[in-house]
């Protein structure tokens, strides 16, 4: 319930809110995006395999987009900006498909 | 020693490493797709695959937060991208505005150079049939660079039948010097010159060598030289000029007069006749390299 709850906030945040990110910060929106999207897949099939913790799913969320940004960040400042996006997406879609593998077999046993 | 090493402690022998150890990386990734915090917390909580969502309203409240987070973030993007499109196309309207802008602009440009064209054509053609053209034609009468024609008279001067000189009549180089004075000398020829001047002549030439204001009748070895041309004899000089030339040309004193002295002294043979039309020919001018208008005096009107 609260979950939903707080989905639902995040949702009406984003869309309606829309709190200011700073000009510099924008080009780091999307590899902040698949980070966060990776910290959801992963603790989806944490939950299925019946390990999922809310304190690791939260700090492994925040981590990942930090960390994704800042590579990209310094990437940027070394010149090898969407070098470095390049393979942060790679990455993190890999990771993204074989946590979807997972889950897709706990889900239908396939 | 080290080939009889017994085969299940490969693994952890370091000199047997593992086939795909070139790609431990991606071998990483393929394997540890799963963060290794959730397995450690539950093996450390004890529920090791029986934590599915947290039970307490607090591990509740923290999955609301992170979701929410997750929520807003992507959102968010959303949101940006929605936005960002907008001003790329208004970008790209703007741009598409000032190029068809400037191509206006252009053509207005270029049909304003047509414009000054036909405008520069007619005032030429309005100078030309204007006083802008009688004042270039009287300017180039006055220099000598047009051919004139007119009534005038025709002044002939010939060396004295002593001199030699009509033997070889082309050619004055071959004759006697100027020393003999039985021939005409350039200052002589000046004197005439001056003289036709000073009766009203408008236009003077010798030997088909039109004065201008930048000829010079001088002496070089035995020949006269008009407009660096060598004269052959007999000098003719012809003057445009109204009818009353004549009788002031006879009058002057280094006309008439003073080649009637010559012909009296030194029989120098000399004949002054009206003329009713003269045509006289054009001088060569070559550029003038140094002189240019005077900006501060303006142009005089002649």
């Amino acid at each position: 319930m609260i979950a939903v709850l707080g989905l639902v906030v995040g949702v009406v945040v984003g869309l309606f809110v829309q709190p200011d990110i700073p000009a510099a910060w924008v080009p780091y929106l999307p590899i902040a995006i698949v980070a966060a999207l990776d910290a959801v897949f992963g603790g989806v099939r944490a939950m299925l395999d019946g390990i999922f913790s809310d304190k690791v799913f939260v700090v492994s969320f925040l981590s990942n987009v930090v960390v994704a940004a800042l590579i990209v960040f310094l990437g940027d400042q070394l010149g090898v900006g969407s070098q470095l996006s390049t393979g942060v997406v790679v990455v993190l879609g890999i990771r993204i498909f074989s946590n979807a593998a997972a889950i897709r077999r706990h889900l239908f046993r396939a | 020693m080290s080939t009889t090493a017994p085969r299940r402690d490969e693994r952890s022998d370091p000199r047997y490493a593992r086939p795909d150890a070139s790609m431990s990386l991606l071998t990483n990734v393929m394997e540890h797709s799963l963060d290794e915090g959730y397995a450690e917390e539950a093996r450390r909580s004890g529920r090791y695959g029986s934590s599915r969502l947290p039970g307490t309203l607090r591990g509740k409240l923290l999955l609301g937060l992170g979701l929410a987070m997750v929520a807003t973030i992507l959102s968010m993007g959303v949101s940006q991208v929605q936005r960002s499109a907008p001003v790329a196309a208004q970008q790209r309207q703007e741009l598409i505005n000032r190029i068809n802008q400037s191509t206006t602009t252009a053509d207005g440009t270029q049909q304003q150079v047509a414009q000054l064209q036909a405008q520069l054509d007619q005032a030429r053609r309005t100078a030309a049939s204007g006083s802008g053209s009688t004042q270039l034609d009287l300017l180039e009468l006055v220099t000598g660079t047009t051919p004139v024609s007119g009534p005038g008279i025709t002044v002939t001067v010939d060396d004295a039948a002593s001199a030699g000189t009509d033997l070889n009549n082309a050619s004055p180089r071959a004759g006697a010097g100027f020393g003999n004075t039985g021939r005409v000398r350039d200052s002589d020829l000046q004197l005439v010159v001056n003289a036709l001047w000073q009766s009203g002549a408008e236009a003077v030439a010798i030997n088909e060598q039109r004065l201008t204001n930048l000829s010079a009748i001088r002496a070089a070895g035995d020949a006269i030289l008009v407009n660096d041309h060598p004269l052959t004899l007999p000098y003719t000089v012809q003057a445009v000029g109204g009818p009353t030339l004549q009788q002031n040309f006879q009058d002057n004193a280094y006309g008439g007069l003073y080649l009637a002295q010559l012909k009296q002294e030194f029989q120098i043979r000399y004949d002054v006749s009206a003329q009713g039309g003269l045509s006289l020919p054009a001088a060569t001018v070559g550029p003038l390299l140094n002189a240019h208008p005077s900006p501060s005096e303006g142009t005089k009107q002649p």
